[in-house]
């Protein structure tokens, strides 16, 4: 399944769920980003040599690192 | 004294309606973490505190660890008469999501809260209105819009948070405690309330999107981040030269004009030699540092560092340092102990250990004195390209460089070496980028000035006292200008042998070893002892004096790493001890470091 880390620079995507690995802290704080359920995000731009992905999410722009980032699923909308 | 506390979302403008409650200046900057530790101060006739900012209740970073705890011991606290949570009115729904839970925690214990909507400026600016009542009654709490930039609405604000806090005293309202809410309702809730009354989020990112798509593209945004960084160091030196050389001449003017009304002798002996070729010779550089403040400034006001830590990610996590070690190793060029406390927003503890035992290689602004003496007495002022590029300034860049490579080396020995093994609680790296704003020019002088008095008052008794103590001891009993029959030649034939083989005289080890006590009083110490010494009472250039007095290349390079690398600020171990919690740890590191800067000093004598 995909994972917001799969994602191309300008796409967006439909959370799906987070994945069972996160640290419970973590995944509350994605959650109340608003990378929950449902809920669209988009991809903006993607760092070159794996470098951190840079996504707006409701009011926000974040960056997020692979090891997070490739813990969310998404399906395309 | 009853107390207000000041909460909020990072980046949503707490500290800057701080300051313009209290009329204090607390750090403001466009980056989320800039307040790490609480700041208080007095409004009317409450104590207010400005609180580090949260995202969540539930907390990933240590500044937040810090707003949580301090926010659930206010909550208890008797004292405690009001809560003023602050929210970015462009971004209402990640402010009200810690808003409403802060809600929700003060309904529990019976505290009163009062929300500022802060920011109406840029609302007002987009073209968007708030309806500030409907909010306020589907919120259940009182709401103010305001701008803490340009005032509006912070007269009504003042006069309401005096009557709400005297109410809260007055009624028994503090005391009710009532059963908290559910948390995933207030979620819901806060994602509700945002979509009716906040303004739509294409248009709030879109001007920040469009020069992001240029500052991050992977070819622009790379040259651009090389350009700022190469710029920064650069300016240090290009722009300040002019100022310095007026402070120089200025003080060389005044140097002669008293000299001339007290006539020759002792007196005259002492204000060249001491005052004026002691404490002159570092006030000089006070330009240096006023340039150096202000560039660092408008990067940090601009919202460019959270871009810049974004990009340095991953080639920092190489170095077992995260992306947002970038802020305090940029801000650790001005001072290393504010640095050390800015490592608190870095989401791993291994990380932000390591960033803080390395910040202290990064070269503050007290060793500029020492660089800019040296690099002008050991590198020709030769320029190429049209004067464009100046071989003093790419000397003093590469120092600031051998910092940061030595930095990042002993960043990598330490990631790979056990005493920072932590990985289990390792959180993940996850910045917001704010909007870009153009800095705010007010603060931003107040803060170059600032930083010029703090520099001046920090070092000038000292190298005073120093010059005073090295002038006593070099004049007499002699007093004709022979400083290797003084006192203070004799002290010094003792310490030579520590020197000698970094090719260096008993004069630069005095000067090395009373700059412990702080690094510019080198400059000081070596201004002071090659005024007794010179047979002229011609103060003109301590770097011309130098020169001619003949120090070699390789000894000069010497002394220059040596002042990169050695841990020599007794603030700064003090700081250190005190967040990393481990005497042991820092006491090493000081050793390391100074065994690291004489084995480099020594070989630099030896080989160049
Ligand atoms: N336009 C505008 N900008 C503001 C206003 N208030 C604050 N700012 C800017 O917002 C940025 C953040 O301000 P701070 O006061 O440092 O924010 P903070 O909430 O204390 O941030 P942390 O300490 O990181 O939690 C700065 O660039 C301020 O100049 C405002 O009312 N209007
Ligand atoms: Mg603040």
């Amino acid at each position: 399944m995909m994972s917001l880390w799969d994602t191309a620079g300008g796409q967006t995507v439909t959370v799906t769920t987070l994945d069972a690995g996160l640290d419970q802290a973590v995944s509350s704080r994605l959650r109340e980003m608003g990378l929950d359920n449902g809920l669209p995000v988009l991809c903006l731009r993607r760092g070159p040599f794996n470098g951190a992905l840079v996504v707006a999410i409701a009011d926000c722009v974040y960056s997020l690192e692979q090891k997070v980032a490739s813990k969310i699923r998404v399906k395309p909308l | 004294m009853k107390r207000i506390i000041l909460v909020g979302k990072p980046n949503s403008g707490k500290s800057l309606l701080f300051n313009q409650l209290t009329g204090l200046r607390q750090k403001v900057a466009n980056f989320p973490g800039v307040t790490v530790e609480l700041k208080s101060g007095r409004f009317d006739q409450y104590q207010l505190v400005d609180f580090p900012g949260a995202y969540s209740m539930s907390t990933l970073t240590r500044d937040e660890d810090i707003a949580v705890e301090k926010i659930n011991q206010a909550l208890l606290d008797q004292d405690t008469s009001l809560i003023i949570c602050n929210l970015d009115a462009t971004r209402l729904q990640s402010s009200l999501m810690f808003g409403m839970q802060m809600q929700a925690l003060a309904h529990q214990y019976g505290k009163a809260l009062v929300f500022a909507l802060n920011m109406i400026d840029e609302v007002t600016r987009f073209g968007h209105q708030i309806d500030v009542a409907g909010l306020s009654r589907d919120l259940g709490a009182p709401v103010f819009a305001l701008s803490a930039k340009t005032l509006d609405g912070i007269a009504e604000f003042k006069t309401a948070v005096i009557q709400l806090a005297a109410e809260a005293d007055s009624s028994n309202l503090n005391t009710v405690a009532l059963p908290p809410l559910d948390y995933s309702v207030q979620v819901k809730q806060s994602r509700l309330l945002a979509t009716q009354y906040g303004m739509p989020s294409s248009v709030v990112l879109k001007k920040q999107n469009a020069i992001d798509a240029f500052m991050l593209n992977n070819v622009s945004g790379g040259i651009a981040f090389l350009l700022v960084m190469f710029l920064l160091f650069q300016s240090i030196f290009t722009f300040a030269t002019p100022l310095m050389d007026a402070v120089e001449n200025a003080i060389g003017v005044s140097a002669s004009f008293i000299t001339d009304l007290t006539g020759p002798g002792m007196l005259a002996d002492f204000l060249n030699d001491a005052l004026f070729g002691g404490l002159g010779s570092f006030l000089v550089f006070v330009p240096q540092i006023m340039v150096l403040t202000l560039i660092i400034g408008v990067l940090e006001d601009s919202g460019y560092l959270a871009r810049a830590a974004l990009i340095c990610h991953r080639p920092l996590s190489y170095f077992g340092l995260s992306g947002r070690s970038f802020i305090p190793y940029l801000s650790a060029h001005a001072c290393a102990i504010p640095a050390i406390l800015a490592a608190r927003t870095i989401e791993s503890p291994r990380k932000r250990l390591i960033t803080m035992l390395t910040v202290p290689l990064m070269s503050c602004s007290a060793r500029l004195p020492v660089y800019a003496l040296l690099v002008a007495v050991l590198i020709p002022d030769t320029r190429y390209l049209g004067g464009i590029v100046n071989l003093q300034g790419v000397a003093f860049f590469g120092l600031y460089l051998f910092g940061i490579v030595t930095a990042l080396l002993v960043s990598l020995l330490l990631s790979r070496s056990a005493v920072t093994d932590n990985e289990k609680s390792d959180m993940p790296f996850i910045l917001e980028l704010p909007s870009y704003r153009f800095p705010h020019w007010k603060p931003l002088i107040h803060r170059v000035l600032s930083s010029a008095k703090q520099f001046i008052y920090r070092a000038g008794p000292v190298i005073f006292a120093v010059s005073l103590g090295i002038w006593l001891l070099g004049y007499f009993p002699t007093s004709a200008g022979g400083l290797e029959d003084s006192y203070l030649g004799v002290i010094g034939q003792w310490i030579e042998p520590i020197f000698e083989p970094l090719g260096l005289d008993w004069r630069y080890g005095v000067a090395i070893l009373m700059s412990f006590l702080a690094r510019e009083v080198f400059v000081g110490a070596l201004g002071t002892l090659f005024g007794i010494d010179g047979a002229d009472e011609n103060i003109a250039g301590l770097a011309a004096n130098i020169q001619a007095d003949g120090l070699t290349f390789g000894a000069g390079m010497g002394i220059l790493l040596f002042y990169v690398v050695a841990l020599q600020c007794v603030a700064t171990v003090a700081t250190l001890k005190a967040e990393t919690g481990s005497a042991r740890l820092v006491g090493a590191l000081v050793f390391g470091y100074g065994m690291l800067a004489y084995l480099l000093a020594m070989l630099c004598a030896q080989f160049l």
